[in-house]
């Protein structure tokens, strides 16, 4: 038998590759394992293909939609499989590129197969057996289907409808969809399908973008409304069952029950940790009641030897499911594997955007989060239209909510959603890095007139009624 | 010095080593250990095999090489002395 590998990685997404060419920079002999195709969830069938659609659908709205007297409505005539194919050519080129030369260049091997431990140090893979002295399970998290009474008698879509090369992808554009689901995947996937030509009901257990900032769902469920969607909230799917050549689903709303029909079904309802297979016990690794492995703020699990980073860990130390969170903690992970740098995760500053439109970035505490942790704080909400950019280019919607500490007038939370968020919260994660306070917003000189203004303006909207402003709100 | 304590071989796996240069730098760190007796580091591998005290922690090793600033090393394995 070969020699045992120092690093034996389960995955080969953000988190697995980070970890693999860290570790291989320390001097470690390293693989990966992937059962699916390589890159994990992001390139394959999610961010990487949904933002390459949601921007092709963007444009398709701006320009049956234009914002200025003066421009006439055009239609963009959408060529559904045409789309398909060239986001199928853009994930394929950058999982070439990014993950298949990266692991060639770098020097770490990618082992294919169904990886299942078999004991502290072995795994067995498609029938054979590899030994490694260390292990990180990093095989991220799927699409999870809930207990709705007929979804196994049903076709339906999860988000795996972007993969480019596996089943469940699609190529047909649905002439309506139903999407069950009220989390950042189904308000990205309605509105896309939406924008593209289908008619689309979107129904949530609650509001839309539970657990953010509320006003950042009221705002998209408004935005939503208007575009045509139809947004179904506090609902409960009873049943779904097939209807013709479509689906219907039974619905309960406090206001009534209906069914709602539809073409396709998409069930984006949340993720669930990649870990039933791998048989965890045989390594006695533990895991919580939902699958997720138990790992330590440095991201090791109750072996010593056994690490776990990225979605298998879901929201554990602050983490959230996201491919730059994976691959920070696979770094961390290689480093404290190999060099013994004891890092910890940090997840207190993670910026996060949900690629909608009115798109939405936030980083920090929401406002309820700080009320939970009895932290001192004030907060003030801006109205978009307010920021000099945002009614030059007939962008007016949406807010700016800052949190900040009454102790010492840090930034413990920023929530964006409008023209430009998922851009402009990077000042505000950079800012809540390196702990800033209001003023610090105030004394940076932002350009004028950009979208980023929004952060100055929003943290003189602590102090000073910022309808009275002039230009470049000093 | 007497030296009762048996002698070891501990592999060390080697990171961050792109020239011949970087294998001496290594070395010398490595025979800086009390105890160590010779240090064989290999580039093309990135390991090195040392020969030691039986005392001599793995852990002093990997400090002593990333105490140069350039280096990384981590022990991989130890194999008494009859071994080799």
């Amino acid at each position: 038998m070969p020699d045992p590998y120092d690093l034996l990685i389960l995955g080969s997404g953000s988190t697995a590759f980070a970890a693999a060419i860290k570790a291989n920079e320390l001097g470690a002999r390293g693989a990966m394992v992937e059962r699916r195709k390589l890159g994990g969830t992001c390139a394959n069938r999610g961010c990487l293909p949904s933002k390459n659609l949601i921007e092709a659908a963007r444009i398709v709205w701006e320009a049956a939609h234009p914002r200025y007297d003066g421009l006439a409505a055009a239609k963009v005539e959408v060529d559904f499989p045409a789309l398909v194919r060239q986001k199928d050519d853009v994930v394929r080129d950058y999982r070439t590129k990014k993950y298949a030369a990266v692991a060639e260049g770098s020097g770490v091997e990618v082992l294919s197969g169904d990886a299942r431990l078999t004991g502290p140090h072995t795994i067995a893979l498609d029938g054979r057996t590899i030994e490694a002295d260390r292990l990180l399970i990093a095989t991220g998290s799927r699409p999870k289907v809930p207990p709705i009474a007929g979804l196994d008698s049903v076709p339906y879509l999860t988000s795996d409808l972007l993969e480019a090369d596996e089943a469940g992808r699609l190529d047909e554009l649905p002439e309506s969809l139903v999407v069950l689901g009220g989390g950042y995947v189904a308000v990205e996937l309605a509105q896309l399908f939406a924008r593209l030509g289908s008619r689309v009901t979107l129904v949530a257990r609650s509001g839309l973008l539970r657990g953010y900032e509320p006003m950042l769902g009221e705002t998209l469920a408004e935005a939503f409304r208007s575009e045509g969607i139809e947004v179904v909230t506090s609902a409960r799917v009873e049943r779904v069952s097939s209807d013709g050549g479509g689906v219907a689903v039974a619905v309960e709303t406090p206001a009534a029950g209906r069914i709602i029909r539809a073409e396709r079904l998409l069930v984006a309802t949340g993720r669930t940790p990649n870990t039933e297979d791998l048989d965890l016990a045989a390594a006695a690794v533990a895991a919580d009641g939902d699958g997720f492995v138990t790992v330590n703020a440095e991201l090791r699990t109750n072996q010593p030897h056994i690490w776990a980073a990225g979605d298998v860990i879901g929201r554990q130390h602050g983490s959230q499911m996201a491919t730059p969170v994976g691959a920070r903690q696979g770094r961390i992970v290689a480093e404290n594997v190999l060099a013994d740098a004891g890092r910890r995760f940090d997840g207190s500053v993670i910026p996060r955007a949900i690629f909608v439109d009115p798109p939405i970035g936030v980083v920090g505490l929401t406002e309820a989060e700080v009320r939970a942790r009895h932290l001192p704080a004030v907060t003030a909400t801006t109205p978009l239209g307010y920021v000099p950019r945002a009614g030059a280019i007939h962008r007016p919607e949406g807010f700016v909510k800052m949190i900040a500490s009454t102790i010492d007038e840090r930034i413990l939370g920023v929530h964006v959603i409008g023209e430009s968020a998922p851009e402009i919260i990077h000042e505000a994660a950079m800012a809540m890095h390196f702990k800033a306070t209001i003023s610090d917003f105030l004394e940076l000189i932002h350009v004028y007139p950009t979208m980023a203004e929004a952060l100055k303006i929003g943290a003189q909207a602590f102090s000073r009624d910022v309808s009275k402003l002039s230009c470049c709100a000093e | 010095m007497t030296d009762e304590q048996p002698i070891v071989y501990i592999d060390l796996g080697v990171g961050g080593m792109p020239c011949d240069d970087c294998v001496v730098r290594v070395t010398e760190a490595l025979e800086s250990v009390p105890g160590v007796t010779d240090a064989a580091v290999d580039l093309g591998s990135r390991s090195a095999v040392v020969r030691a005290r039986a005392d001599v922690e793995g852990s002093a090793l990997a400090r002593a090489v990333r105490a140069t600033g350039q280096y990384n090393a981590f022990e991989r394995r130890r194999r008494p002395a009859a071994d080799a």
